[in-house]
């Protein structure tokens, strides 16, 4: 049986973020931060490292948050609406920070993603090399 | 192994992660997941881009209605039945007003818990014990039963109708619909239900007319135990007061024989004087206090008691300018982001055309006009809530003694659910007379009742009508659909004004008023038999009423209803001060053409009446008895040349702020020296006391051997006034400028922002903005012009929408505030009024007055 990274070709992490960037905003259209993991996991899946997987699956994710984020800004209060909830937690003018912190959420959720599609990867490709080859039945 | 280790521990930070995100933190119930782009609070934002054309679906609407959303957010529905237009006007209500309409039905139903979590137990507790979903259950009850009357059918469609138009809102919700404040706090709205409209509608009835003044002057007359000293200083009815009826108008008994709300009236006393036989019932001094104290933090939507207040007037065609009559209005309550008030109008061809302020979740028109009338309400400030203590049975405390016998209480159970998933066990116990209201508080361990017995007896606890009385007025053309109208107003009591393109104005102080067997109703009793009690009401065709005065207007500000020595029925109160309406009356009755124009002078008017009658006297006494000190010279000479506007660039309405505090302190020892805590009387007693020279309160009982006068108390508190506002300030006087300190601040209902904060005219004058922090006055002010009734005028201290986010979240209030110094007018916007959807296309010639089309179709 062929191993996934073999059927999956290392891009590089510069495309691997790409892809990332493109899958995190398409699936938060979804309006489900859970995708994010998803998202994360691609990364494992075009890089070979595991600090490259956190890292395409991190700075995929927090792009593609921090670019909503800047259009949401520009067409719909994003900025007005940080500024309430940080007021809530009596931290009032300083809603760049939960700007920050979604975009450190949504990095977050990706980077744990790309660990985990990277060791999910390793994992199931360790399991199919220790599996017994079949020999042919003569 | 190291392969399975390594994807184990890499499933760590995806579960953490998932549990961070959904877990909530403090308040903040959504969990932290609300902060990612799409799908969280930031949607919020998106909702304010609303497209300029609209097609919106609602579940059984007959036909399509149509809906021109002005450049201030408010609908102009166009619809073929009724039914139609409050389905749409339901919808629109949740869509702008969603998070507000759940607040206060949660709170008024004792349910709040449910929504912000335990530590709102106490608030639950209280409206649980006074029933307000109890009452609103037994009235909708009567709906049902009385269904066959086409008024009361006419109404049960409406509340259906509106209902299914907030359902269809609900049921439609997306990410972007949903209030912010539901995202925070995590809450998914339920259904609406009849029910709930009626919660909501007993609600503004508590709002207006559920003080409990029994405890107040018990604990006040208790206190001073000094009867005369008691009459003197705290009597129900204010001196100089210019009685709301000038000439009272009474209605055929034959034709209205009942009392408003169709109760039936078996017996009335008529002008024989009240027969006491009970006896006031002494509660103890820490159990009152516990009672007020309860009273005193319950948060109450419409504002706390003693802020309550509101204009009504209007002008005969004799005294008009246009020479049709013209109406102005506008109630002083509880101001709050989003607003009480959601402005509409109705339009069903043949059947309705209204504009004006609705609540959100009632379907009805409260205060506005249609094509022939106008009318506006204030509130009248009658007692019409009465304590009862109880004697239970001391060996079965579920028991009460009653014509002789013991009685069960009814109880009812009533477990608070909370936030927290945990349930609160909770009883009211209720007797003839009412809920015991000490089951909200655990005051009974106080005295020898080991058990609640203190019964609230208060008439909108019963079965009431405000929306089908609401909705017959929504629809009436002349004086006797007024009156035919009101005959159902029972609660709140309130002034209702009215003008008419016929030329008639009117004045209606509207409500059920009870008449009292064998006690007053000023103080708690015990009442032991059915003699004693609420045992009848005045007749509609009774209550104070004025059409058409020979003086050419009518005015109302919550003082007394009418001159006690003209009317045979008592009105308990308290009323109010009266000095705004001795400045209305007085602005009227000089006013020999009244303009539109000066219909919103008036209303922007914050002369202060009380300064204007009492520094006279401070200044004749400083220059009479002062110590001609030179520094209180300086800082006293403006009040010489002072016009009495309470202006927000000078310091003279600082200082007579501290100088009214100051002479009430110095004048009345005679209170302060029995308990601190006692209010030193209102100012128009003080306002006698000064102007009859009355030496008794004048002099200064805390001196031993000297006997102060007039002029000697009145420049001491000038002194004292003046070290009290320079300790407080400093001796900048550009720190005592009025404006620096009163401002006007409108609070999100949860308190997640506010709109306002700027400078604030007026403090308690005809524009009300009573205290330093401004949180009450004009919710609403409205000029109606029955001459050209396209020409009125309408304006709120808020704005249409309930998202913060959007331009209509407080474009109103902008204009509310904004005073012009050379008009001396606030902002007002003019209240389309067409009666077709193709008539105001047709008239809005610049594309600025529609902003947006709204099409609801079934």
């Amino acid at each position: 049986m062929r191993k996934i990274d073999d059927i999956i070709p290392d891009i590089g992490f510069i495309p691997a973020l790409i892809i990332v960037v493109v899958l995190a905003i398409a699936l938060e259209l979804s309006g489900a931060w859970i995708t994010m993991i998803i998202a994360g996991v691609f990364g494992g899946l075009f890089t070979r490292k595991t600090s490259r997987a956190f890292l395409a699956g991190f700075l995929g994710v927090g792009l593609g948050w921090g670019l909503l984020l800047f259009y949401l800004s520009l067409t719909a209060e994003a900025m007005a609406i940080a500024n309430i909830f940080i007021g809530l937690l009596g931290l009032s003018g300083m809603g760049w920070l939960v700007i920050v912190v979604s975009v450190l959420i949504g990095a977050l959720l990706g980077g744990f993603g790309g660990l985990l599609g990277r060791s999910l990867v390793e994992f199931i490709d360790d399991l199919s090399s220790k599996r017994p080859v079949p020999t042919p039945q003569s | 192994m190291k392969k399975i280790i390594k994807f184990g521990l890499s499933l760590v930070g995806p579960i953490v992660m998932i549990v961070i995100l959904t877990m909530p933190i403090g308040p903040l119930a959504g969990g932290l997941g609300i902060l990612q782009p799409i799908g969280g609070i930031f949607d919020v934002g998106r909702a304010v881009n609303e497209p300029t054309a609209q097609t919106v679906t609602i579940p059984g609407l007959s036909a399509e209605v149509t809906v021109l959303v002005d450049q201030w957010g408010i609908p102009h529905i166009y619809a073929s039945t009724v039914e139609d237009a409050y389905m749409a006007l339901g919808y629109l209500h949740a869509k702008d007003r969603l998070f507000q309409m759940v607040m206060q039905n949660y709170l008024a139903s004792g349910r709040i818990c449910e929504i912000v979590g335990e530590y709102a137990a106490t608030s639950d507790k209280f409206y649980r014990t006074i029933g307000l979903a109890r009452a609103a259950q037994r009235t909708l009850d009567w709906y049902v039963a009385n269904s066959a009357d086409p008024d009361v059918a006419y109404t049960l469609a409406g509340i259906d109708a509106e209902v299914a138009g907030v359902n269809a809102f609900i049921n439609s919700m997306t990410s972007i619909t949903t209030p912010f404040e539901f995202k925070v706090l995590g809450f998914k709205p339920q259904p609406w239900t009849r029910l709930d409209v009626f919660i909501w509608a007993k609600m503004m009835t508590w709002g207006l007319s559920g003080g409990i003044y029994d405890l107040y002057r018990q604990w006040i007359r208790s206190t001073i135990d000094n009867d005369t000293m008691y009459n003197e200083l705290f009597p129900d009815v204010m001196p100089y007061e210019v009685p709301i009826v000038p000439e009272q108008t009474n209605l055929s008994l034959v034709e209205y024989p009942n009392a408003p709300g169709g109760v039936v009236v078996s017996s009335y006393p008529g002008e024989s004087a009240v027969q006491i036989s009970a006896e006031e019932a002494m509660i103890p001094q820490a159990k009152l206090q516990a009672l007020m104290s309860l009273l005193a933090d319950v948060f109450q939507p419409l504002g706390q008691d003693e802020i309550l207040g509101s204009n009504n007037w209007a002008v005969a065609s004799s005294k008009s300018a246009t020479g049709m009559p013209i109406l102005a209005n506008d109630p002083h309550l509880g101001l709050q982001a989003p607003s009480l008030w959601y402005e509409a109008q109705i339009v069903v061809p043949g059947q309705l055309d209204v504009t004006g302020v609705t609540l959100p979740g009632l379907p009805a028109v409260l205060l506005g006009h249609n094509d022939h009338i106008a009318w506006g309400f204030t509130n009248v400030g009658a007692d019409v809530l009465d304590i009862f203590v109880e004697e239970l049975n001391p060996s079965n405390a579920s028991e009460y003694t009653y014509n002789g016998a013991y009685r069960s209480l009814a109880v009812y159970d009533e477990n608070i659910h909370t936030k927290e998933g945990t349930d609160i066990p909770f009883q009211v116990k209720e007797s003839v007379h009412g809920p015991l209201i000490d089951s909200a508080v655990g005051t009974y361990g106080l005295d020898s009742e080991s058990q609640p017995n203190i019964a609230m007896n208060w008439t909108g606890y019963g079965i009431t009508h405000e929306i089908l009385s609401a909705g017959k007025l929504n629809r009436a053309v002349n004086l006797t659909e007024y009156y035919d109208a009101l005959y159902w107003w029972d609660s709140p009591p309130q002034n209702i004004i009215y003008a008419d393109d016929a030329g008639h104005i009117a004045i209606t102080c509207a409500g059920l008023y009870p008449i009292r067997s064998g006690y007053t109703g000023e103080y708690p009793v015990a009442a032991y038999n059915d003699s004693i009690g609420m045992t009848s009401y005045i007749p509609y065709a009774y209550i104070p009423r004025s059409v058409d005065p020979v003086q050419g207007y009518l005015q109302s500000a919550n003082q007394r209803s009418i001159d006690t020595a003209k009317y045979g029925f008592q009105l308990l109160g308290p009323f109010d001060d009266g000095y705004r309406g001795r400045r209305i009356d007085y602005l009227l009755n000089h006013t020999a053409s009244v303009t539109v124009d000066d219909m919103k002078m008036f209303q922007a008017d914050s002369l202060e009446v009380s300064a204007q009658e009492i520094v006279p006297y401070v200044v004749a006494a400083w220059d009479s008895a002062g110590d001609g000190n030179g520094t209180i010279n300086g800082i006293m000479n403006p009040l010489r040349t002072w016009d009495y506007v309470m202006d927000t660039d000078v310091y003279t309405p600082t200082l007579w702020m501290y100088l009214e505090d100051a002479i009430h302190y110095v004048v009345l020892d005679e209170l302060r020296s029995i308990d601190s805590s006692l209010l030193l009387s209102r100012t128009p007693i003080l306002e006698m006391i000064i102007k009859e020279n009355y030496s008794y309160y004048l002099d200064d009982h805390t001196t031993t051997g000297q006997v102060e006068n007039r002029d000697q108390i009145l420049a001491s508190a000038l002194v004292r006034a003046i070290n009290e506002m320079v300790q407080e300030y400093g001796t900048d006087p550009s720190n005592w400028i009025y404006g620096v300190h009163h401002r006007v601040y409108v609070d999100h209902l949860a308190d997640f922002t506010y709109i306002g904060g700027g400078p604030q005219r007026g403090q308690n004058t005809l524009n009300a903005a009573g205290g330093w922090r401004v949180t009450h006055g004009p919710s609403w002010r409205m000029v109606a012009d029955l001459g050209n009734i396209q020409k009125s005028y309408g304006v709120y201290p808020g704005g249409q929408s309930g998202n913060m986010f959007s331009p209509h979240w407080d474009d109103l209030f902008k204009l509310w505030y904004a005073f012009n110094e050379t008009t001396q007018q606030y902002g007002y916007h003019q209240m389309y009024f067409y009666s077709t959807a193709a008539a105001f296309q047709a008239a809005d010639t610049s594309g600025t007055m529609v902003e947006r089309t709204i099409t609801f179709v079934g």
